[in-house]
């Protein structure tokens, strides 16, 4: 079998992918009609953004 | 109304379910539970519960291959300690996507960059991930989920 072309990614970009597909399966996984599901992926989503760069900015004085 | 009358018109009571007949539903579930795990989606797809069986198989299947493209961590079996064997075990959660991870894995890991640092840690998602799933499938099946 081939090996894979190597992905380059930034951190950024990284943690919007992970984001995206672990609210996506959460979503799906915690709520059974569709428009909480939308809601819920949406909601869990922003969360992540929202805690990711908080941690983010509150290491921010100790990365140097 | 005497109480005859009573017993008459209730309904009758329904025996608790033994042991032995809870036996069926609890090993279909583990059941359903071990085809999630070895491969994502599955214990979800035999419930018939498409649109999760189909999520959980794509985002596993895409946080390995991302995990995999990005030279991260692919752990063995021969740690040499107990982060390693978490690694290990948080990978091995991905079922046969493991072995197709080994697979793929040619150029070897990089973990020295940061890309392959994260591309470590969407592995050990993946397999937690579907870890979570085949726990929500063995859930489900018990009818304690919909």
């Amino acid at each position: 079998m081939n090996h894979m072309r190597e992905l380059v990614l930034s951190h950024f970009q990284a943690f919007l992918l992970f984001a995206a597909v672990i609210s996506l399966a959460f979503g799906f996984l915690g709520r059974r009609q569709p428009k909480d599901r939308i809601k819920y992926i949406l909601w869990s989503f922003f969360l992540f953004l929202v805690v990711g760069i908080g941690i983010g900015w509150a290491m921010y004085p100790f990365s140097r | 109304m005497s109480e005859e009358t009573n017993e008459a018109v209730q309904e009758p009571v329904q025996e608790p379910a033994s042991p032995a007949a809870k036996a069926p539903s609890e090993q279909r579930a583990l059941g359903l539970a071990f085809a999630g795990w070895i491969l994502p989606g599955l214990g979800h797809a035999l419930q018939r519960m498409w649109g999760r069986a189909l999520i959980v198989f794509v985002s596993v299947g895409l946080l390995v291959a991302v995990g995999v493209s990005m030279r991260g961590n692919i752990f063995s079996s021969r740690g040499n300690d107990a982060f390693d064997t978490l690694g290990y075990m948080a990978d091995l959660g991905t079922g046969s996507f493991y072995f197709v991870a080994r697979a793929l894995e040619r150029s070897g890991t990089d973990v020295a960059h940061a890309n392959g640092d994260y591309g470590t840690r969407f592995l050990a998602t993946a397999g937690v991930l579907n870890l979570l799933a085949a726990l929500h499938a063995y859930e489900a099946a018990r009818g304690r989920k919909a």
